[in-house]
């Protein structure tokens, strides 16, 4: 159960890991540009570990098109999921949590 | 590391943005032959195709850089709110309270209605533009058999060897790079040197104008200074390592983008500071000395009403928010100042 688990979140911890070396090297050297808050990879990054590969990724897509000079900006969350299902680490990784063993 | 391998295969995804760069680039190389006479297959007539490409490309970016400016102007309006946020979070470094304090910032812009940050558009766009240039450069010569295969659009095969057989002053193909010349052809190695150079120069000075004379002393004050900073060092290292491996043609794209950048900031710097900047005490000193001169020549004591313009801006920092004053009060009617309009 914990290995399908290993393996089910694994694409999203890959994506994870990219975008956390990018917020780390890339975006610091152009600083900070972004209209909304949180900024585009720290909410494609929160999309992704909550909502998976496909859906973050979607939802990152649909952010990055409507940051743009004319739109308006201002505070723009991740939607929630109803139900978190797993546990998120400080580094940011997507775990199964402890308890609940379905 | 084949990095043109790589960029040829994103060129292929950009095939639309490719059929209209390629048309500006026929469009300027047949001005240039037709209208002025130059000749078609010489490399000078192709560099000016990329370099009217690119000022093409720039200009359209105008609107963007103009609205940045104006959202930078209406800072002024807020500075007092975003002060307030300031002092609340003032010595909190942890990074929740530095997340909250961002959060809202940006709810306190969106009320007010501005925004002083520019998105990552302007950063991004011009990349689809340069990937596509890269493939069009590249493909521009004969397959095994020899023969010339036309570009997308209007990019015809005659077009292409022309483009392919363009060297330019006579000896530096466009196509080739420092990576592909190396060890053979040292006068190209030698051209593409001196463009990197100029190329590195222009994106230094241009940010070293940027971070030394138009921030505002709260930005200089914040993380995103550091950041500026770092990127005054970074940027040209990206443009030597970049140097290497494009072609001549693509690196004139760069170096006129750069000079673009340059020239505008250098006017926006001058006639419209950054409130507060090193710029603006320059520019408030500037316009003071005129009116003082003015005042001379009119005969007028200086001291008086031209005068005061003058004590303001030896006041420094302080004299900063009364910038919209030094605008020139314009003359109107007696009729219409009755009326109390402007």
């Amino acid at each position: 159960m914990i290995v399908l688990e290993f393996l089910w979140l694994l694409p999203r911890n890959a994506c994870v890991l990219i975008l956390r070396g990018y917020r780390a090297v890339i975006s610091p050297l152009y600083g900070d540009v972004c209209r909304y808050y949180p900024s585009c990879s720290a909410y494609t990054l929160q999309a992704i570990q909550r909502h998976g590969v496909i859906a973050g990724v979607a939802l990152g897509a649909w952010r990055i098109a409507r940051c743009h000079p004319w739109a308006k900006g201002g505070v723009d969350d991740v939607p929630q999921r109803r139900v978190p299902r797993y546990r998120i680490t400080d580094f940011g990784f997507v775990v199964a949590t402890g308890h609940g063993k379905g | 590391m084949d990095l043109n391998g790589i960029i040829n295969g994103i060129g292929t995804v950009l095939t639309p943005i490719k059929w209209v760069i390629e048309a500006i680039l026929v469009g300027f190389h047949w001005v240039f032959e037709n209208v002025f006479g130059m000749d078609g297959d010489a490399g000078l007539t192709w560099v000016l195709s990329i370099v009217g490409l690119t000022v093409i490309v720039r200009a359209a970016l105008i609107p963007v850089f103009v609205r940045q400016i104006k959202s930078q102007r209406k800072m002024m309006e807020i500075a007092p709110q975003l002060k307030k946020i300031q002092d609340k979070y003032k010595g909190k470094r942890d990074q929740f309270s530095r997340e909250a304090m961002q959060r809202e910032t940006m709810e306190m812009y969106k009320k007010a209605g501005t925004n002083p940050l520019s998105s990552c558009l302007p950063l991004l766009i011009q990349m689809p533009v340069f990937f596509s240039l890269l493939p069009t450069l590249n493909e521009a010569k004969p397959d095994a058999q020899g023969h010339f295969h036309a570009g997308v659009g209007l990019f015809s095969k005659d077009l292409v060897e022309s483009l392919y057989r363009a060297n330019l002053f006579g000896v530096a193909p466009l196509k080739d790079s420092i990576q592909t010349a190396w060890g053979t052809e040292w006068v190209v190695v030698i051209i593409a040197a001196v463009i990197v150079v100029l190329m590195t120069g222009s994106q230094f000075f241009t940010q070293l104008q940027l971070v030394s004379k138009n921030m505002s002393p709260e930005t200089k004050a914040s993380p995103m200074y550091r950041q500026q900073r770092m990127l005054l060092y970074v940027l040209p290292l990206i443009f030597i390592f970049s140097g290497f491996a494009f072609p001549i043609g693509a690196m004139f794209y760069w170096l006129t983008s750069n000079v673009w950048t340059l020239v505008q900031q250098y006017l926006v710097i001058r006639n419209l500071p950054t409130p507060g900047s090193e710029a603006a005490l320059a520019r408030e000193a500037r316009l003071a000395r005129k009116a003082h001169a003015r005042a001379l020549a009119r005969g007028e004591d200086p001291d008086g009403p031209g005068g005061i313009a003058l004590e303001a801006a030896a006041d420094g920092p302080s004299a900063a928010p009364k910038r919209e004053t030094t605008q020139r009060q314009q003359p109107t009617s007696k009729n219409r100042k009755k009326k109390g309009g402007r």
